[in-house]
């Protein structure tokens, strides 16, 4: 019986198959493969979000992805949940996923204080900054995956 | 001399870590998903405060860096230095440029990347693997598989592309951790 085919955020977006060059490819680094999805389940669709809510996420995440320049998966993000109310606490939790994103040297501990000022907890605090830097790391890998697809293309 | 060093540097947290002593069941398991030796470093007890990414994102930090086969451990270590000084992670830079130190016996090279960067890189594979790297990591969507032909003329097969494109990715995602979470301790001496 064959295997099921695992869901893969990273495979949806390229339109990539399974069993293409960079599909069978990817699936010699299998664990890779189950946790950056895994990564992304955790951070974006948690069982239990804590005090950090799945739209907060979802926005979180889009700004990233927007601000890195990847249409594509803010796109993605943007359908995971429904835009958050405007509140200076989302005002301040975009303000802080710019600054991690694109200019981490610049943070300082007055910006995690000052996310504990707003009511978020460590938890909270850890949920947004790693979710904040992985879409980075989903950046990257699309965006080496393109550039490996377009050289099988050629 | 830049400022990126050799030397260990520390790392103070932002906010106060989890107690190993006191950490939850959850907390714990998502601790040994992490790599031995630094699963009960400050750094992990910070993360452990989300058990869920920190289980997850551990685990793919050591498949990462650590699979057998594919990319050379080295050639891991060289790219995840470059990318910690493309992004100013003093405390990734050092950790890096020290197990790429290690690995090569070839302390002189990492030293000469740490002064002067990679622009006169001698070695070309190690040239083609930093110019990479600097370049998905200043402007991912710029990528393409122009950037992917000097990594060729070196050598470099699919999957060890693949290795250096999750080992790039990956410090992307490990030098906002160390920068936004804590700050650096630097040697005395800088």
């Amino acid at each position: 019986m064959p295997d099921l085919p695992l869901p893969d955020l990273i495979e949806d977006l390229l339109g990539l198959a399974p069993d293409s060059a960079i599909g069978a490819l990817r699936r010699q680094r299998p664990e890779a493969l189950r946790h950056a999805e895994g990564a992304y389940r955790e951070l974006l669709l948690p069982a239990d979000p804590g005090g950090l809510t799945l739209a907060e996420r979802a926005a979180l995440a889009r700004h990233v992805a927007e601000r890195e320049g990847d249409a594509a998966l803010a796109a993605h993000f943007a359908g995971l949940a429904p835009a958050p109310e405007a509140s200076p606490r989302l005002v301040a939790l975009l303000a802080y996923a710019e600054k991690v994103a694109m200019q981490p040297e610049g943070t300082a501990k007055a910006d995690i204080d000052g996310l504990a000022a707003l009511g978020l907890t460590a938890r909270d605090i850890v949920a947004a900054t790693q979710l904040i830097a992985f879409v980075p790391y989903q950046v990257r890998l699309l965006a080496g995956l393109r550039a490996l697809m377009q050289e099988k293309a050629a | 001399m830049s400022r990126f060093t050799l030397k260990p540097v520390g790392w103070r947290p932002r906010l106060a870590p989890v107690k190993a002593e006191t950490a939850t069941p959850e907390q714990l398991a998502a601790l040994d998903a992490c790599p031995p030796a630094v699963r009960r470093s400050t750094y992990f007890l910070t993360l452990a405060h989300d058990p869920g990414s920190l289980g997850e994102r551990g685990a793919l930090f050591n498949i990462v860096m650590y699979a057998e086969g594919g990319l050379d451990r080295a050639d891991r270590e060289l790219s995840t230095a470059v990318v910690s000084m493309v992004n100013g992670c003093v405390y990734c830079t050092s950790v890096h440029a020290k197990r790429f130190s290690e690995l090569t016996n070839d302390e002189p090279a990492m030293q000469r990347l740490l002064d002067e960067g990679w622009e006169a890189e001698p070695d070309p594979r190690r040239k083609a693997i930093a110019d990479f790297t600097e370049a998905l990591t200043r402007d991912p969507g710029a990528t393409t598989a122009r950037h992917l032909a000097p990594l060729r003329a070196a050598g470099l097969d699919d999957l060890e592309i693949l290795d250096l494109i999750h080992s790039i990715a990956m410090f992307a995602n490990a030098n906002r951790l160390m920068l936004t979470l804590g700050d650096p301790l630097l040697p005395r001496s800088m």
